[in-house]
């Protein structure tokens, strides 16, 4: 089998924590793949790990046929690969625009000489990537912000800019760790909307999300983890009635009093 | 897109800096501004004081501008010379009046301050009118030329060019002001090199002066402007700078001395030397930037410790040991042999640095510059984002040495001698303090730390015993003489390093980041935590 995004039996284990044990699933091209799971199930972990932020202690994850373990993360992104963080991580103390065209970075091609001298290409390039970065930025509706500040933004325009920054190199799989984290409810939705957007626009994104309604309204499937391991995956609708799932979301009895 | 997104209205964070890259600009052309009105006022209010340090004041025609004014308020103009200075001393008297009358204001709030711009610029430009005048009448009415071996009325001629250029900054600072607002940068830029141009011929007759230009003010600036690199941009703290500048500074002596027998051209060797600091600052950088903050700092620090430790070893018997390197060539261009004349170094290096300042300036605003910022702000993210952060920091640290490396380079051929003590610690300490001075972050701010501290530790300390030994000597106290102030270096960079993160953390010309974390930060983070959001 060759899938987009195989996670193939990894393990990370920190000293003696187990944060992931044995863990497998596959992403597939053009699908919103959603991970679940109580605080602590090591999802993050996960997404780490493919990223190329921890390495993996065993296992293997391979992206379009390739096994990417092992690789820094910038070349991970530059794999096609790019990611949101649970805690915001933009570059404050940039413009949003400035932020956006980082995430450009990895296609750029102006070397310290193009840089030094301001090269016609140099400068041509730095032109188009500024009128990508501004497209960029209207598409996730920042376009009015394109000057201001990172870290004056609002909460859950940060949370946008953080997409726009990952979206900027152009991924094939975008990571998003809990993107409706913080965000009110008219937010959620908009924040649906666009992520529903971005797959039919033929991105493939895999999110890690708390909120079981934004989880199960525009996943396509689902991998639930506990405790490290892998306990359910599949369909929204399969999930939800899943023992183990209700089981490690609302406790033992609940999961008996669901099946009886 | 969906319309609730761009309908979407958000409340802004109530903060009270610069939100926008465009306010940043424009405060920061505010801070252009100021430096031009004080630097320029400076030089004349300095004009006027500086007969009185370097010997006794002169009477008639070309006498400092307290002698015109006394006299014509006791017995009288004595000629047209001294009405022309007496209206150039009441010109920097308004001029320094109305800065004074800005500070109440501000201090107060009592009124806005800058009132009557354009007026101050008219009387900035009488008193250069006036400036020029005195410099005319001098040249007619003395026997000697104006450049040559004169000794009597040394100190007015330097007087008389500080009023000119102190009066011609500030009438271009007050008249063009709108200019200086909105290409604040250009501004600074072209004033700065016309007066650094100038500096020559202004203290034409203090070769000692010249001296501390070339060797010290322009080499430290440029080592300033190389380790902004390093620290400003990609915010790696590094404590052993001065090793690279040791680098520099040895390769080119070995390659152009008798000490090997070796005798390239100094303007190939230049580039030798830049290119062996990059390349050491790439191998000190290898296995260190993986280490971050302090760890970093901690592994420089020991770095700059070694380089100069090794040179002193006399390291495979090829540095000389203690006493260094001598009998390093002077550099010669078309024929032209520099020899010991610190005005031709002194320009060399002007145009050394005009070449950083462009190519630092153009790296800042390029990918590269943005990938340093990034790696500053968020180290993960910018990996995650796709920046190969170990070779964007390695480029930093080589970039930053290579600067050096020019500096050690114009440094050991002007002093002919390389030592270790040249480049010990407390190298690496001025250097850093300039740069937080001036600003973290921002080139011109650097250039200014570079040069005020420069001013202050190796030109006032060292002249400071002398001075109050003049002034001891004259109101009888004697024991002013025997002060040792140079012995006082650390207590200056102590407190101006608390001075600066007390009173203005971003330094005298913060970059624009700094200026927003510096305003913003505070407000919007005790709003964050309100909202639950940090």
């Amino acid at each position: 089998m060759s899938g987009f995004l195989e996670v193939d039996t990894i393990t990370k284990r920190f000293g003696g924590l187990l944060a992931v044990h044995d863990v497998s699933f596959e992403v597939n091209e053009g699908q919103i793949i959603s991970m679940i799971g109580p605080n602590g199930a090591g999802k993050t972990t996960a997404f780490n790990c493919i990223t190329g932020l921890y390495p993996v202690s065993a296992g293997d994850i391979r992206f379009m046929g390739r096994s990417i373990v092992g690789l820094a993360p910038h070349r991970v992104a530059k794999l096609g690969i790019t990611r949101t963080f649970q805690n915001i991580r933009l570059f404050s103390y940039m413009t949003a625009v400035d932020n956006v065209m980082v995430g450009e970075h990895c296609r750029m091609r102006a070397r310290v000489w193009d840089a030094v001298f301001r090269t016609p290409r140099a400068r041509r390039e730095e032109r188009t990537v500024e009128a990508r970065a501004l497209a960029t930025l209207r598409k996730m509706g920042l376009e009015r912000y394109s000057d201001a500040y990172a870290r004056n933004l609002p909460y859950g325009l940060q949370r946008r800019l953080e997409i726009a920054r990952a979206l900027a190199s152009n991924p094939k799989l975008l990571l998003l760790d809990e993107p409706a984290a913080g965000l009110n409810p008219q937010e959620k939705v908009e924040l649906m909307g666009v992520i529903s957007r971005l797959r039919d626009e033929g991105l493939t994104v895999f999110l890690i999300e708390h909120d079981m309604r934004v989880v199960m309204n525009i996943s396509d499937r689902i991998v639930v983890l506990d405790h490290g391991e892998k306990i359910a995956e599949g369909e929204p609708a399969e999930v939800r009635n899943e023992p183990r799932v209700i089981e490690a979301y609302l406790g033992h009895g609940a999961a008996s009093a669901s099946a009886g | 897109m969906p319309d609730g997104v761009a309908t979407h209205h958000v409340t802004q964070p109530d903060v009270t800096g610069p939100v926008t890259a465009a306010e940043a600009r424009r405060e920061e052309s505010g801070g252009v501004f100021w430096t031009l009105v004080i630097g320029g006022l400076m030089l004349v209010v300095a004009s006027w004081l500086l007969p009185w340090f370097v010997e006794e004041t002169s009477n008639g025609i070309g006498a400092s501008p307290q002698d015109a004014l006394t006299q014509l308020f006791s017995g009288g103009p004595t000629g047209v010379g001294s009405f022309v200075v007496a209206v150039m001393g009441l010109a920097m008297l308004a001029l320094v009046a109305g800065v004074v009358y800005d500070a109440v204001g501000n201090v107060t709030k009592r009124w806005a301050p800058m009132r009557w711009a354009f007026w101050r610029g008219v009387i900035a430009a009488v008193g250069l009118v006036c400036a020029v005048l005195i410099w005319i009448l001098i040249g007619v009415n003395r026997e000697e030329p104006l450049f040559g071996n004169i000794t009597n009325l040394a100190s007015t001629d330097n007087a008389v060019w500080m009023t000119m250029v102190g009066f011609g900054v500030l009438a271009f600072a007050y008249l063009m002001r709108d200019f200086v607002m909105q290409r604040s940068g250009v501004a600074f830029t072209i004033v700065a090199f016309i007066v650094g141009g100038l500096f020559p011929l202004i203290f034409n007759q203090s070769a000692s002066f010249i001296g501390w230009g070339a060797s010290i003010a322009a080499v430290y600036i440029l080592l300033a402007l190389g380790l902004n690199v390093v620290v400003g941009f990609a915010g790696l703290l590094d404590l052993g700078y001065a090793a690279f500048f040791a680098i520099g500074a040895y390769t080119t002596a070995s390659l152009n001395s008798p000490r090997h027998g070796i005798y390239l051209s100094f303007w190939l060797i230049i580039f030798i030397g830049a290119a062996v600091a990059a390349l050491f600052g790439a191998i000190l950088g290898a296995p260190t930037l993986r280490l971050r903050g302090d760890y970093l700092a901690i592994v420089t620090l020991g770095f700059g410790e070694i380089i100069p430790d090794m040179a002193k070893n006399n390291l495979f018997s090829q540095t000389g040991g203690p006493n260094g390197i001598t009998g390093i060539h002077h550099p010669s261009i078309f024929g032209y042999d520099f020899g010991l004349d610190s005005r031709s170094y002194f320009w060399a290096l002007l145009v050394v640095i005009a070449l950083a300042v462009i190519t630092l300036r153009n790296l800042e605003h390029s990918r590269i510059g943005r990938a340093w910022i990034a790696i500053r702000e968020d180290e993960i993210a910018a990996n995650a984002t796709g920046i190969n952060t170990i070779s964007t920091k390695l480029l930093a640290f080589s970039i930053g040495a290579s600067v050096s490396g020019f500096a050690g380079a114009f440094f050991g051929a002007y002093l002919g001698i390389v030592t270790p003590e040249d480049f010990e610690f407390a190298v690496s300490v001025t250097v850093l303090s300039m740069v937080v001075l001036g600003g973290i972050g921002n080139i011109t701010g650097s250039a200014v730390g570079g040069l005020l501290i420069a001013f202050v530790i190796f030109w006032i300390l060292p002249h400071a015993q002398e001075w109050t030994g003049t002034f001891g000597a004259t109101t009888g106290v004697t024991s002013l003489s025997t002060i040792d102030f140079s012995q006082y270096k650390f207590i200056i960079y102590g407190v101006i390093l608390m001075a600066v993160m007390l009173l203005r953390p971003g330094g005298l010309l913060p970059s624009r980041a700094r200026r927003v974390e510096l305003q913003s930060g505070i407000e919007s983070e005790a709003l964050a935590a309100v909202q639950g959001k940090a």
